[in-house]
């Protein structure tokens, strides 16, 4: 049998495996939580004037466990949003740019410096209450599934902006 | 290069361009109110002569309104070329001002409709690529003016515009009549179906609106309710269908292939492809090599026998732009030589096709099956619901065989290989789909896995090009590193340029 690889020349690759990764700001933690909290509160909410102008007549004496319920799916929601905040990770390399995420479906995805086509920052309004923005970095094609990196300090952000730039054009 | 016309003052078309807008415009607006016309016209005899003459002279007035816009864009779509720039400028009440620096131009093509054959005016479609949106189409220039301007744009490569004249004797591929029926019997029928079918959806979904607009549209519904009836009654009836559908399919397939591909010619250049194709509107494409992402050799088990296949041809897609079909240029009826030759052309795979084929981790063919049955489950759950007869339960004698040799064979025809520069992908369930991607065509990278993947050490790898994604799925997670890491190098070292 012939293998593909007794073919290749051994070059110094770029081990991706070998980098070390960087966590993205720990304030970023504070949006998630937020935006997940604004996202349960509007159940709430819902549930409490459905309560209050007795829309379940019926099974009124169960109410509680539809409350019971958005607890516990939110608390869950709450802690699978901890361990993916903690997965989530990125690095930067002389010619590129890598980003890892997930729990179950982990990705790790690396664009390299010479395909970028424009970088954008972008900053909600919750993010910048805290200081942060996300790096949009795109490249030809589909650009649905290119790179973006959220939850970095304003600063790193426009820094890591401006390196890759230089890169760029250099 | 050309220099016979100067285009370096503001020019517009040929004067043949009004009506070429004019109907352009009255094509349009016909495709969307087809239905009205018909039915006004279906009641013309119960309006009033009095208001008859109103009407008419409605049309004339709206006619003529017509004629003045068309009049109006014409002529304010001016063209200039300066400073290796080609400059547009457009619109009648917002003024847009387009300029695009010829590096940015990927695709020069002419193009040519009944009603441009018959002035004998090409449209040119100037074809960018990048981030932009920018497409731009003008519709009436007389062939010599228009090759003029496609050399003057395309002055930096001389080279090649000098070796067109030279190499135009004999055509690379010529595909005649008698062979384009082999190719259109031997096409994807269920493919041609779907289309058919979508096409007639669309109609029928126009006509519902209308009907249901005038309050008619029970008489639609209640003609597919005693239809319906009766097809459950009547399996003679469900034969009968059965056959009228696939012989609508071949049909199709047949129309399709003879409008698309009719009289199909390929010129080989130095640097590109010339291809040369079409019934009723003539198409002309120059495919310049280096503006090819990847290319698929596709065929199928009696394509096979015929010995013929077809190459698809993906070039970079403008950035949020949907793929659209034209983008995608298929060569039909390659015999063996001329595929080689196309594959030679471009890039060197002789080494890699000798290699053997890689294929996915067994997990890929469970996954298959997991889906698969996902979907077995879905339809007998909708079967559960919705039909009240036991029998239902007998198509799963067909729907169980055909899932499982889908599966097998999709897991058989999924493989790789690679050398350093070109990466082989193969696809495809009945028809075989091989698909060949230089590594530095690739804009990003991206290493999927999940749990379950995570714990049989294997992972997806994703290709994202400028014409779409190729994955590999369930490899090795070792060996999909390598390939990521080979990736990686192999972009980020290249100096050519990806387009």
């Amino acid at each position: 049998m012939i293998n593909s690889f007794q073919n290749l020349q051994v070059y110094s690759f770029p081990e991706v495996s070998e980098i070390t990764f960087n966590s993205i700001h720990k304030n970023y933690l504070k949006v998630i939580f937020f935006n997940t909290f604004l996202f349960f509160l509007l159940f709430f909410v819902g549930l409490t004037v459905a309560v209050y102008f007795d829309l379940f007549e019926e099974i009124s004496e169960y109410v509680y466990l539809f409350y019971l319920g958005i607890t516990f799916v939110f608390s869950s929601v709450l802690v699978i949003k901890f361990i993916g905040f903690k997965k989530r990770k990125y690095a930067i390399r002389d010619k590129d740019i890598s980003y890892k995420c997930g729990i179950f479906f982990k990705s790790l995805t690396t664009v390299p410096f010479n395909r970028i086509q424009h970088i954008e920052i972008d900053e909600g309004p919750i993010s910048r209450f805290f200081g942060l923005s996300s790096l949009n970095v795109f490249t030809a094609g589909d650009s649905s599934d290119d790179l973006e990196i959220s939850g970095l300090l304003q600063e790193d952000a426009l820094k890591i902006k401006e390196f890759i730039s230089t890169k760029i054009d250099g | 290069m050309d220099n016979s016309f100067d285009f370096s003052e503001f020019s517009r078309q040929s004067k043949k361009g009004i009506l070429i807008i004019y109907l352009n415009i009255l094509f349009k607006i016909l495709k969307a109110a087809w239905l009205l016309l018909f039915l006004f016209f279906q009641r013309f005899s119960k309006i009033p002569e009095s208001t008859i003459l109103y009407i008419y002279l409605g049309f004339a007035v709206f006619l003529l309104l017509i004629f003045v816009r068309a009049y109006l864009l014409f002529k304010n779509f001016q063209f200039k070329v300066i400073d290796n720039q080609f400059i547009l400028k457009q619109g009648i009440l917002k003024k847009t001002n387009t300029s695009i620096s010829f590096d940015r131009i990927q695709n020069i093509n002419f193009k040519q409709n009944l009603v441009q054959q018959a002035l004998d005016v090409y449209q040119v479609n100037i074809e960018t690529a990048g981030s932009n949106k920018t497409e731009i189409s003008i519709k009436a220039l007389p062939l010599q003016q228009a090759n003029a301007l496609k050399s003057q744009l395309t002055v930096k490569e001389s080279h090649i515009v000098k070796d067109e004249d030279a190499v135009e004797e004999k055509p690379f591929l010529k595909i005649k009549p008698f062979e384009l029926l082999k190719v259109s019997l031997t096409e994807n029928h269920l493919q041609s179906l779907l289309l058919f079918v979508a096409l007639l959806f669309g109609l029928f979904q126009q006509l519902g609106d209308v009907l249901n607009g005038l309050g008619k549209g029970e008489v639609i519904d209640s003609f597919i309710d005693e239809n319906t009836s009766v097809f459950q009654e009547n399996i003679i009836l469900f034969i009968i269908i059965s056959i009228l559908i696939l012989i609508i399919a071949v049909l199709t397939s047949f129309v399709r292939v003879f409008l698309f591909h009719f009289n199909l010619t390929v010129f080989i250049k130095k640097n590109a492809f010339e291809i040369n194709q079409g019934l009723m509107t003539k198409k002309s494409i120059i495919l310049k090599k280096e503006k090819i992402q990847h290319i698929t050799i596709s065929d199928n088990p009696i394509k096979k026998k015929l010995g013929i296949s077809f190459i698809t041809f993906k070039q970079a897609v403008s950035g949020k732009v949907n793929i659209k079909k034209d983008k995608l240029i298929k060569i039909v009826g390659c015999n063996k030589q001329q595929v080689l030759a196309v594959k030679e052309m471009l890039f060197n795979a002789d080494k890699v096709d000798e290699f053997d084929n890689i294929h996915s981790d067994i997990y890929y063919k469970f996954r298959l099956y997991l889906w698969s049955s996902i979907i077995f489950i879905g339809i007998n759950l909708l079967f559960y619901f919705t039909v009240d007869s036991v029998y239902a339960f007998l198509l799963n004698i067909i729907l169980l065989p055909l899932f499982v040799i889908i599966v097998e064979l999709k897991f058989k025809k999924t493989y790789y290989k690679f050398d350093e520069e070109l990466l082989i992908v193969g696809s495809g369930v009945v028809e075989t789909h091989v698909t060949y991607l230089p590594f530095f065509k690739v804009q990003n990278i991206k290493l999927n896995q999940s749990y379950f993947q995570e714990r049989k050490n294997i992972a997806d790898v994703v290709f994202q090009t400028a014409s779409g994604k190729i994955t590999i799925p369930c490899l090795s997670k070792e060996l999909a590193l390598r390939i990521y890491n080979l990736t990686l190098f192999k972009v980020e070292k290249s100096q050519q340029s990806w387009m």
